[in-house]
């Protein structure tokens, strides 16, 4: 057997089945997106965290708690959160613990691995994807956004995406002080109108990603990687780039996980800790937000941190 | 130029996306690509973004798509840029949806490696557990609900299985790939198989690993999690006196006797044929 064999039926088979998959979550995301751009002031926003950054760090990673949110979704709502004003170590860290820290999350994953340790796996992957949330959260936070983030992140907002039809001529409206200003019927109009440009412009992102994945997920001969299961150091490698490749959603990705009986359980955390924090999808939907230099980065970081964590676990013979 | 930007792309983007979201749906395809519990997402989304496209062609924008402040990627400045971000837009979803076939073929099956060892699917702590059928995840096949099985033919009755068997009105067992593979493993949920009468429906494919006799092919199926990129192959031997002349991945119906040998130190499931003939593909073609 070869190990690539690309067929574009295969492809287009598994790409529309990861769309079909990934757009309603995607469109939630808009949704919700497009309704804090309307109805949330930046004012509320600010209220909601503690006023001391590293408090507020924390209290971010446990947000997805109360507002769960998929890692496609949670990129848009974090890009509509930073503009409201939300710090943006605040920001990262919910759009990083967000996909794991999530009530959905913590049932299909104890559901996922019945028989092999549910709660083992369930506990290590909410609190180990919290605490490396929050410790990036930390080191964001010395960071300046400059060299983070792609544009300048306005004081005074443009219209974002798609322009409102009714802003004047000029085409640079205030949007808060637009959104305020205009009755219930209107506000709703404005939300869907910016719930529309953020499904286009992320959807671009998910559609690249989603090609890549696919290619890898059909044309690959997934045997090459499977000798590696022996070495507990190279499972939880492969299963790390595994996850990068197939950029699962993380609400359903612990059941592909637990499938893999010839892994040791480290390598399944593993895959279960990168996965919803950095695959290919997210690389490029990671760019409608921040600079390429720190997407590498980020991805680097992540990866070594939860391999060595993965390796550690891995001496606890679970 | 502005308005094909501001109205007219991103209304038939959004109108093209929930065109495919409410087709796949409603000609029913949408079962070789989604689990079940996802299916009910995709005619909302679908009927969400024909809202949205409405919307659009009703409350134009004023604007360029990509506003150059906000906008995430870097094509947007120029039109050339803006034409190439509609066309990402729209023609990979449109080609996918125009040229998908409803399922893989024998090279992703092979790239993936098939399956016929249930305790490459079953948790492995659950090895440790002791054997019985209601811990196992038996499928349903929804197409004969227990409750209104069949009855068994005449004579059948006495020996006739547990209600959770469908049955075909002749009395075969209506059996699939994952049923077989699971009652090589645990003993309870074989003796419900072994030697009886079965009716089993897969895609053909050759076999290498388990073939001295050279009388044996693999019937296969796809048993998904979420949607069909998880998708795994998994399948039975099947054993013949005369391998069917039929290519690769043709859909066929098998009659036979469920048997489950021990070769090289592990139990497999091999269904001994007396007749096999080509099928049209279940209603779900996916296992779940």
């Amino acid at each position: 057997m070869p190990w690539f064999t690309f067929r574009f039926d295969n492809f287009a088979y598994s790409f529309l089945s990861v769309l079909l998959e990934g757009v309603p979550f995607l469109l939630l995301g808009s949704l919700i997106s497009g309704l804090v751009d309307v109805f949330v002031s930046p004012a509320r926003i600010q209220s909601l965290l503690p006023k001391n950054r590293a408090a507020a760090i924390g209290v971010s990673g446990l947000l997805g708690l109360i507002f769960p949110m998929c890692e496609c979704g949670s990129v848009i709502v974090i890009r509509r959160f930073l503009k409201k004003g939300l710090p943006l170590s605040s920001a990262v860290t919910y759009m990083l613990a967000a996909p794991i820290v999530s009530p959905l999350v913590a049932i299909s994953t104890f559901a996922a691995f019945k028989g092999q340790n549910p709660m083992v796996m369930t506990s290590l992957r909410l609190s180990i994807g919290y605490l490396i949330a929050c410790a990036v959260g930390f080191i964001v936070l010395r960071l300046p956004a400059a060299a983070i983030l792609r544009g300048e992140p306005s004081a005074v907002r443009k219209r974002a995406g798609l322009s409102v039809s009714t802003a004047p001529a000029e085409a640079s409206p205030d949007f808060a002080t637009l959104a305020a200003a205009s009755s219930l019927p209107k506000k709703l109009l404005l939300a869907i109108q910016s719930a529309t440009a953020d499904f286009l412009d992320v959807a671009f992102y998910l559609i690249i990603g989603t090609a890549v994945a696919s290619v890898f997920n059909t044309a690959v001969n997934q045997e090459v990687i499977l000798p590696l299961a022996t070495d507990p150091l190279l499972a939880i490698i492969s299963m790390m780039g595994l996850a990068a490749i197939l950029a699962l959603c993380s609400t359903t990705d612990a059941f592909i996980a637990a499938s893999f009986t010839t892994f040791p359980f480290a390598s399944k955390l593993a895959f279960l800790l990168f996965g919803p924090v950095f695959d290919l999808k997210l690389f490029w939907l990671y760019g409608v937000l921040f600079k390429r230099r720190f997407i590498v980065a980020l991805g680097l970081g992540l990866f070594i941190v939860i391999a060595l964590i993965s390796w550690r676990v891995s001496a606890m013979q679970f | 130029m502005n308005k094909l930007f501001s109205r007219w792309l991103p209304c038939l983007t959004l109108a093209a996306w929930s065109a495919v979201l409410l087709y796949f749906y409603f000609s029913g395809r949408i079962t070789a690509f989604l689990h079940p519990t996802f299916r009910p997402y995709v005619v909302i989304a679908g009927f969400v973004l024909a809202a949205m496209a409405l919307v659009f062609l009703a409350f134009p924008a004023d604007a360029d798509c990509c506003s150059s402040a906000e906008c995430g990627h870097g094509l947007s400045r120029l039109a050339a840029g803006k034409i190439l971000t509609f066309l990402v837009l729209l023609l990979p979803v449109t080609a996918a949806a125009m040229f998908s076939p409803d399922g893989f073929g024998k090279e992703t099956i092979l790239n993936r490696g098939i399956i016929m060892d249930a305790s490459a699917l079953r948790p492995r702590g659950a090895d440790k557990m002791p054997p019985s059928a209601p811990e196992l995840p038996l499928p349903v096949n929804e197409n004969f609900p227990s409750a209104v099985a069949p009855a068994p033919a005449a004579g059948t009755a006495a020996a006739a299985p547990p209600d959770y068997l469908q049955r075909t009105p002749d009395g075969r067992i209506v059996a699939e790939v994952l049923d077989l593979l699971y009652a090589a493993q645990d003993n309870a949920l074989r003796a419900d198989f072994e030697g009886k009468a079965i009716e089993l429906v897969g895609q053909l494919m050759p076999d290498t690993g388990n073939n001295g006799s050279g009388k044996r092919f693999k019937a296969v199926r796809m048993f998904m999690t979420c949607c069909a990129a998880d998708a795994r192959p998994v399948a039975t031997l099947v054993e013949c006196d005369t391998l069917p002349d039929l290519p690769e991945m043709t859909w066929i119906k098998i009659t036979g006797t469920a048997t489950f040998p021990i070769e090289n130190g592990r139990r497999l499931a091999v269904l001994k044929a007396e007749k096999i003939e080509k099928s049209s593909p279940p209603e779900e073609s996916m296992l779940f």
